[in-house]
């Protein structure tokens, strides 16, 4: 039965493999009523690549111990959940994962597309090729079929730090994300070579791209989450090497999307928007090459394989070689010059992209420094979270700035009265609500009192015409979808300021009955228990969270000790109150009678996620909205 | 046409002004920021610079684990098997700490064989061994991975 599941798996893989051969020869073929067409291949690649994702799926959650990945990453005294999750939680099934993605948006692409034969052709060829390179790379160095010599009776486990339900949806979004930039890079090289980038290519495009940005930032926050509920850190993002691996793509995603709606619009931008599609793209395949290789020094380093690395590194080599020749044939002659004024969107918009890419290029600068100091002079060292912090400031000051005043800018020129009557009012709100809060509550510093002046104005500019003066409240208008996101990044970055200037943590050595006091709030330690679960041991401590002698709340932090693979880890007791949390961490440390425990209070994480979600609920309306004067 | 030109010179100045401030700017800030990893042989040939932020690696030495009650430290020594270092943390160590298991400290040096470390840093992966420890053991041969 294993040996013909493992023939079959590689078998589905190889017919998928042989189905895009056959969808880059028809690529110039128009005549869709034949049974070979790009239709019906496209579907051909997605249920082979499904069937074959399926039965690895299959001897996971079986536990088929023949197979070397099962028992390199399983266990049968697993929970469910994460003998499924498991299947992408190493790095063929993974890969695995990422050409089924490939196949996914392949083949919904040319479902659901209306976009013209040839560019469609076209594509779905580009597509086909990526998907040929993926294929042979996890053929041929990450085969996931592979059989054992001898069947063991027990399988080595999944590393328990991935044991969290966050962690079985977070890598299949973040995967979505770069991978749907894959879409938009095959969408852009047709593009370029039938010479058609014009108003309804962007038409086309448009919903793919943000699909694409909504499973990105919905991964990175997930990930963001996790990290703050697993790692007992009290923080949520660290400007860590993986972290900033998939911010990177973000970013150039989200200057990309403007790009799009501004070519759609105006018909302008065509070679621009080209190159930000292939470098999205290009940024993806590195952030993924980043994770994968082992190159990084990362809190999150997972021991891991430099050869396979290496072919990541190969691969992107040949896509952007390959993509950067079509680009300076094509590239320069598609714009077309249409006038602007200088106060226009346009310039807006163009401002908004070079802040998004000096953004960039400071987060690639400090995370790949470290590895060329490492490879050119072979010192190793890292870079302190201040650099990001520090060299940022000034860009995300500008940016909200720009955010700010965009939108009230006319396309092809603007007018300044137009901005001031619109803006006014947010403006002097803001100011007069931060200053007086600012006076309330002390601590802040003149860089974080404006940052946050307008963040308030973004949000009361971005929503005033939607929620509170408007007649049609909630009628779903074409900037709709641009008042959220902007609204929920004004949000983020209040939060952001809020939680990290009021953010406070103490740390206790205690026995049971010891009172511990933080910030006005009082904790008692009133009990250590053990307790058993199906693959872990673990002993919970209680505290109880007390005003006026009556609890209100009881903590549980936990510290577990896994037995597969043998591991200890610390389980987060995390209260969420409406402004702030309460985050209770603890260890023991050893031949010691006391237990350490960390206790933090952090104002306005349920606002970081909120903000999170609002920005992908406005990138899902500003996908399904169509423009209208278009 | 030749205020056109001009109109576009000017531009192009301005632009690469800013662009070349801010590359400055970032580049100084980077420099600021560097944090050097040192093994504890690296520092004993060091020059003491108290005000230096570092990380420093190698094998927690077995049986030098202490707690500190008055100060609230835990204390232990970093090992690369030829030279030690005294380190000294306040606060929670990882799980994954452990005797003769790779350990990354940073921190400050407080005197010549002390520091002050500020984090410990924890690793996802009991199997996983930081890449400069790796390297700091196979340079004195005491490597016995692959």
């Amino acid at each position: 039965m294993s040996l013909f599941l493992s023939y079959l798996g590689i078998g589905l893989l190889y017919t998928c493999l042989l189905t895009s051969v056959l969808q880059i020869t028809i690529a110039k073929q128009v005549n869709s009523k034949l049974l070979i067409n790009s239709l019906n291949l496209s579907l051909v690649q997605f249920i082979s690549c499904m069937l074959s994702f399926l039965i690895l799926i299959y001897v996971f959650l079986n536990s088929d111990f023949n197979f070397q990945i099962v028992f390199l990453n399983s266990h049968t005294a697993k929970p469910f959940i994460y003998k499924f999750s498991g299947t992408w939680g190493n790095h063929e099934g993974s890969l695995l994962m990422w050409v089924l993605i490939l196949t996914i948006f392949n083949f919904s692409y040319s479902f659901f597309s209306n976009s013209n034969k040839k560019l469609k052709n076209m594509t779905i060829a580009i597509q086909s090729f990526l998907i040929i390179g993926f294929l042979l790379f996890l053929i041929f160095t990450s085969n996931p079929f592979l059989l054992m010599d001898e069947v063991p009776s027990e399988g080595l486990g999944l590393n328990p730090i991935l044991q969290d339900p966050l962690l079985a949806i977070h890598p299949p979004l973040l995967y979505l994300g770069y991978v749907g930039f894959s879409l938009i890079f095959s969408l852009a090289l047709a593009g370029l070579i039938i010479s058609e980038v014009d108003k309804s290519w962007a038409a086309t495009t448009r919903p793919w791209a943000f699909t694409a940005w909504i499973f990105l930032t919905s991964g990175i926050g997930l990930g963001s989450l996790w990290a703050y509920n697993e790692l007992g850190w009290g923080g949520y993002w660290f400007w860590d090497p993986v972290e900033n691996a998939s911010l990177m793509p973000w970013l150039a995603g989200t200057a990309l999307i403007h790009c799009i709606v501004v070519l759609e619009k105006r018909n302008t931008l065509q070679s621009w928007t080209i190159l930000l599609s292939i470098l999205t793209f290009a940024l993806s395949l590195i952030g993924t090459f980043l994770v994968r290789s082992g190159i990084l020094n990362s809190v999150h380093a997972f021991a891991s394989d430099s050869s396979r690395g290496l072919f990541i590194l190969a691969f992107l080599a040949l896509t952007l070689f390959v993509s950067f020749i079509i680009y300076a044939r094509n590239g320069p002659s598609l714009d077309q010059k249409i006038e602007h004024e200088f106060l226009s969107r346009e310039t807006g918009i163009l401002l908004n992209n070079w802040i998004l890419l000096s953004i960039l290029f400071v987060v690639f600068l400090g995370t790949l420094y470290p590895i060329f100091t490492e490879i050119v002079f072979g010192s190793s060292l890292s870079i302190g979270p201040n650099y990001f912090i520090i060299s940022l400031m000034p860009f995300v000051f500008i940016l909200l700035i720009s955010m700010i005043l965009t939108p009230f800018v006319g396309w092809g020129s603007g007018k300044f009265k137009h901005i001031i009557t619109n803006i006014q009012k947010p403006l002097l709100l803001s100011t007069a609500l931060i200053f007086s809060l600012s006076i309330y509550y002390e601590k802040l510093s003149i860089t974080e009192i404006s940052l946050l002046i307008l963040s308030s104005t973004l949000i009361a500019s971005s929503l005033k015409d939607k929620f509170i003066l408007s007649k049609k409240i909630f009628s779903i208008s074409t900037t709709l979808g641009r008042s959220l996101t902007h609204a929920g990044f004004g949000l983020l970055i209040i939060s952001i300021i809020a939680n990290s200037a009021y953010s406070t943590e103490k740390i206790f050595q205690s026995k049971v009955n010891d009172i511990l006091n933080i910030s006005g709030n009082q904790f008692v330690f009133t009990d250590v228990k053990q307790s058993e679960a199906i693959n872990y041991n673990a002993i919970q401590a209680f505290f109880e969270l007390r005003k006026n002698d009556k609890t209100i709340e009881i903590f549980t932090p936990e510290i577990r000790f896994y037995s597969n693979p043998p591991t200890v880890t610390s389980e987060t007791s995390i209260s969420h109150q409406f402004f702030k949390d309460i985050y209770i961490v603890m260890n023991i440390p050893e031949n010691q009678e006391h237990i350490n425990v960390r206790i933090h209070i952090k104002p306005f994480m349920n606002f970081i996620w909120f903000s999170i979600m609002m920005m992908i609920c406005g990138g899902t309306v500003s996908a399904i909205t169509k423009r209208r004067n278009y | 046409m030749r205020d056109s030109i001009k109109k576009r010179f000017y531009k192009f100045v301005i632009g690469f002004v800013v662009i070349l401030l801010s590359v400055i700017i970032i580049i100084f800030n980077l420099k600021d920021n560097l944090v050097y990893f040192y093994s504890p042989t690296d520092l004993k040939s060091m020059p003491l610079n108290i005000n230096q932020s570092i990380r420093v690696g190698g094998l927690v030495e077995k049986g030098s684990v202490e707690f500190n009650k008055e100060t609230m430290k835990h204390i232990f020594i970093i090992t690369d098997n030829k030279h030690t270092v005294k380190v000294e943390f306040k606060g929670i160590l990882p799980n994954l700490f452990a005797e003769e298991k790779g350990v990354v400290v940073e921190g400050k040096q407080k005197n010549i064989g002390t520091i002050n470390a500020h984090q410990v840093l924890a690793k996802h992966d009991e199997n996983y061994m930081p890449p400069e420890v790796i390297k700091i053991l196979q340079n004195n041969g005491r490597w016995q991975g692959e």
